[in-house]
């Protein structure tokens, strides 16, 4: 329990042996699923990348004037015109002759309902940019409203639970594929839970000349109510349950899936989030919407073929296998 | 220099500049647990921490860590019974790792590639100790004593050092070469081995304590405990023992054709053996204990060895689990028979249990000759005056005797287990009492170990199923005379349970934390920390989520309050 008082922790941090564009300091929330797929997709890009920020959570924790997280160019744009900001940046460097990368950042409100407009454009017009969707399923900044991306039958302050309803009536808008239906070069989610599958993607994507897309499942402690320590336990359920598939889509084809080893029952998922804990009441509706859950998982595990062989070594059970020396985490 | 490059930094003004450390209450801290396979072992191994020298690439380094604790691996991981194995995380999640298996390899290959005993030379200077009894506690003793920089001197009544494990092991369980060769490697440390020289006859308590600084007891038990069938014995009693050694020491021992073997020990169960090698038609062996087995009480079951009783009924041996003697069936003196009874231990209420023997179920027997190997005595010959007439020692955990300087382990001491392995760690923890008693010091109560990791505390998503490597054992039918009958495993294997090991409450350096912390304040060291992990916590921003306990496979990491 004693830690090595001789080891300076503030020189130390400049030796670390992995890049990362966000120090800390950040005022995220414990255990912040956003603020860790950050920090992944930045060992993965590398410092040499200009972000385009949507407003939302990562803005606001990540710039508390008058200082920022941040270790690379910055640039704040609206909620809704991410897209065009990082598509303007991207058009400027390409007139410079520079190959700085440009990233474009948002949270699913920003991406699925706001900003999908100028997404789209941005894709439609061939940007070499890197759109990196940090999903974390409602409007977590202002106080967790139900978003495009916020999944059927779950609460939010906006999609109570109560005499009408079982939380939220819609189903979770598909943007992967809406995207991927842009015929662009590489679209692909992603969880927190995976690291390396996750950086993988990151590398993957900005090896690719053209609009990139990564859609990444980030638990939200506050807004989905569990615990901080859970949020990596949480983002592995949800993609061994099947409720949130793993996938790349090339040109709108589907050419990679993470297969599930064991595959979960959706309430292991579930019972973990208090966002969920209305499904687990004595009601019938509850009832059916739990079967409604498990339905979708089945079917996006049969559409997707996430089945796993068995002894797969990337797949659900397989990628997430630790090594003495941390060799895994390539 | 530490050269900053583009990108490195943040300036002017980065959040490195607000401390959220200041938001925790609770703390990440790493927390080393004892591994349940050093917790269970007897002679105090710790084989996690020899699992991950060789999961390193590093033998020899994983030899050195394990005969830290005993230096006669070749030998134990031959004949224990491995409670580390029955303790192992690895057996509730798939198959425990083979860590005996793991064990006789690296004794072996130290012994293959002559690797030096980590063992500094002998001072000029180094206070003398003696040591009687050069079974496997006496040896560990003294070794022990060797380490810790004194001068040892090793007596026995033999010409040769090993005690029981020379005297009375079948060579088919462990080959003398072997033995031979890890005695003569310790011996040749700088331990003095008195030959033939038996205390109470050669030498007498008196003398080692007044020219040693602290004298160590080791004689084992060597008498066979008096045994009859209501007051009956036959003509030409032969205690179990004495037949075990005779086999061992000529290669041969005169046998009829059918044999009863009474007792459920190892005794029992390697005479039955080697009477099958001898030539017999018929060994059986009775016992009130039961067959060891997933659904009988271990308290219930044959105190031998699991696998041997197993191997035993291959070998056509037959047991008579839960049966006692009620007669013997004597034609003038001679045997020519036995009728058993069925038996069980009964709990009569009121913590009283009592072995019941049930009236119809007596069965005859038809043997020449009736053999009990019901255990020993200690000879208490020259140790009168710390054993007066107790029959055993009885000693606290660091072995002392009561008397001062006096210290004593092994099979000799009361509640022994019987075992090679709990001999050596009695001779272990005797030569630190003695070497504490020397410099004055006094004796803590008992080890200190950090609380075993258990189960529950891993985190097992990080770890996939794979199955512990068959060992090669030797058909029933090609098993004879001294020809070992168990042949252990590869270096392959070897490296593939420890590739298994979990690394229970110790990190391995998965990068877990470091990958999961979501506010950058774990911080890998490229040297090893204090603590043995590779890295430390940055308290600074450290908001104390947990999530690098949570995700800690080891169980290594626990939150501690912070307010």
């Amino acid at each position: 329990m004693t830690q090595e008082s001789k080891i300076p922790v503030a020189e130390l941090r400049h030796r670390q042996p992995r890049y990362q564009a966000i120090e800390p300091g950040h005022r995220a929330c414990l255990g912040c699923g956003q603020a860790l797929a950050v920090r992944l997709v930045s060992e993965a890009t590398g410092p040499d990348i200009i972000v385009a920020n949507a407003t939302g959570c990562l803005e606001i924790f990540t710039t508390p004037w008058p200082e920022s997280a941040w270790k690379v160019p910055w640039m704040h744009s609206l909620f809704e015109n991410t897209g065009a900001i990082a598509s303007g940046i991207e058009a400027a460097l390409k007139a410079q002759g520079k190959t700085t990368k440009v990233v474009a950042m948002g949270g699913d409100g920003g991406t699925f309902d706001i900003g999908f407009q100028a997404l789209s454009g941005m894709l439609e017009r061939d940007h070499n940019v890197l759109y990196v969707c940090y999903d974390n399923e409602a409007y977590m900044n202002t106080g967790v409203q139900r978003s495009g991306s916020t999944p059927h039958a779950a609460m939010t302050n906006t999609s109570p639970p109560g005499r009408e309803r079982m939380g939220k009536r819609h189903l979770k808008k598909d943007v992967i594929n809406i995207v991927a239906s842009h015929h662009i070069p590489y679209a692909a989610t992603a969880a927190v839970a995976y690291p390396s599958d996750l950086r993988k993607k990151v590398r993957r994507a900005l090896a690719v000349d053209g609009p990139t897309f990564l859609q990444i499942h980030a638990p939200c402690p506050l807004g989905w109510g569990h615990d901080g320590s859970k949020s990596v336990e949480i983002g592995r359920l949800a993609v061994e349950t099947g409720l949130y598939p793993l996938i790349e889509l090339e040109r709108g084809e589907l050419t990679g899936v993470m297969p599930i080893r064991h595959p979960r029952p959706v309430v292991d998922y579930l019972k973990a989030q208090q966002r969920f804990r209305h499904l687990f009441a004595d009601d019938a509706r509850a009832r059916e919407e739990l079967e409604h859950l498990q339905a979708i998982a089945d079917h996006n595990i049969e559409m997707y073929g996430l089945r796993s062989s068995g002894d797969d070594p990337l797949d659900t059970d397989g990628s997430d296998t630790v090594r003495r020396g941390g060799a895994r985490w390539a | 220099m530490t050269i900053l490059t583009r990108g490195a930094y943040a300036e002017p003004g980065t959040t490195q500049n607000y401390q959220t450390g200041t938001w925790r209450v609770q703390r990440p801290i790493h927390l080393h647990g004892t591994a349940p396979c050093h917790g269970a072992c007897p002679a105090g191994e710790d084989a996690q921490a020899y699992l991950a020298r060789l999961e390193e690439g590093n033998p020899r380094a994983a030899w050195e860590t394990l005969v830290t604790a005993n230096p006669l691996p070749a030998t134990t991981g031959r004949v224990c019974h491995h409670p580390c194995e029955s303790a192992c995380n690895r057996g509730k999640y798939d198959e425990p790792i083979a860590i005996h298996h793991v064990e006789r390899w690296l004794g072996d290959q130290a012994i293959l590639e002559g690797w030096a005993y980590p063992v500094a030379p002998l001072a000029a200077d180094a206070p003398p100790v003696a040591v009687v009894g050069a079974g496997p506690a006496g040896i560990a003793c003294a070794y022990h004593l060797r380490r810790l920089g004194y001068r040892p001197t090793l007596f026995d009544e033999l010409p040769v050092a090993g005690g029981t494990l020379r005297t009375a092991l079948p060579p088919y369980r462990l080959p003398r070469e072997v033995l031979d060769a890890e005695i003569e490697r310790i011996l040749a440390l700088g331990i003095e081995f008195r030959a033939h020289t038996k205390l109470g006859r050669d030498v007498s308590l008196g003398d080692l304590r007044s020219d040693f600084r602290a004298v160590f007891l080791g004689p084992g038990r060597q008498s066979g405990r008096e045994w009859s069938v209501n007051g009956v014995t036959p003509r030409d009693l032969h205690h179990g023992l004495d037949l075990l050694k005779e086999w061992v020491a000529l290669g041969k021992v005169g046998c009829p054709k059918s044999i009863a073997i009474i007792g459920g020990g190892n005794t029992a169960v390697d005479l039955s053996r080697i009477l099958k090698r001898a030539g017999a038609s018929e060994v059986h062996v009775i016992t009130h204990q039961s067959l060891p087995g997933p659904d009988v009480d271990p308290h219930d079951a044959m105190t031998a060895i699991q696998r041997e009783v197993a191997q035993a009924i291959e070998e056509g041996v037959q047991i008579h689990p839960n049966r006692g003697i009620h007669r013997l069936i004597l034609r003038g003196e001679r045997v020519v028979g036995v009728e058993m009874v069925r038996m069980k231990k009964l709990d009569r209420g009121g913590g009283k249990v009592e072995r019941v023997a049930f009236e119809g179920t007596e069965s005859v027997l038809h043997v020449d000759q009736v053999i009990p190997a019901i255990g020993q005595e200690v000879d208490e010959g020259g140790m009168e005056e710390v054993l007066m007439g107790a029959g055993a020692f009885s000693v606290d955990v660091w072995g002392s005797s009561g008397a001062t300087g006096v210290f004593a382990g092994g099979d000799a001491r009361r509640g022994s287990s019987g075992t090679v392995s709990g001999a050596v760690g009695d001779g272990r923890r005797a030569a630190l009492a003695m070497d504490r008693h020397i410099r004055g010091e006094v004796q803590p109560e008992g080890e200190a170990r950090a609380p075993v990791t258990e189960y529950n505390k891993l985190n097992l998503h990080y770890f996939e199923h794979a199955s512990r490597p068959l060992e090669r054992v030797v058909p029933p039918a090609d098993r004879s005379g001294d020809n070992e009958v168990e042949l252990g495993i590869d270096l392959e294997e070897v490296k593939h349970e420890a590739r298994r090991c979990f690394s229970c409450g110790n990190c391995f350096a998965c990068d877990n934390c470091w990958t999961f912390c979501p506010d950058s304040s774990v911080l890998k060291t490229q040297e090893m920390a204090s603590d043995g992990s590779h890295y430390v916590f940055d308290y600074d921003f450290c908001k104390g989520c947990g999530l690098c306990a949570n995700e800690c496979p080891c169980g290594f990491i626990a939150m501690a309050e912070d307010l």
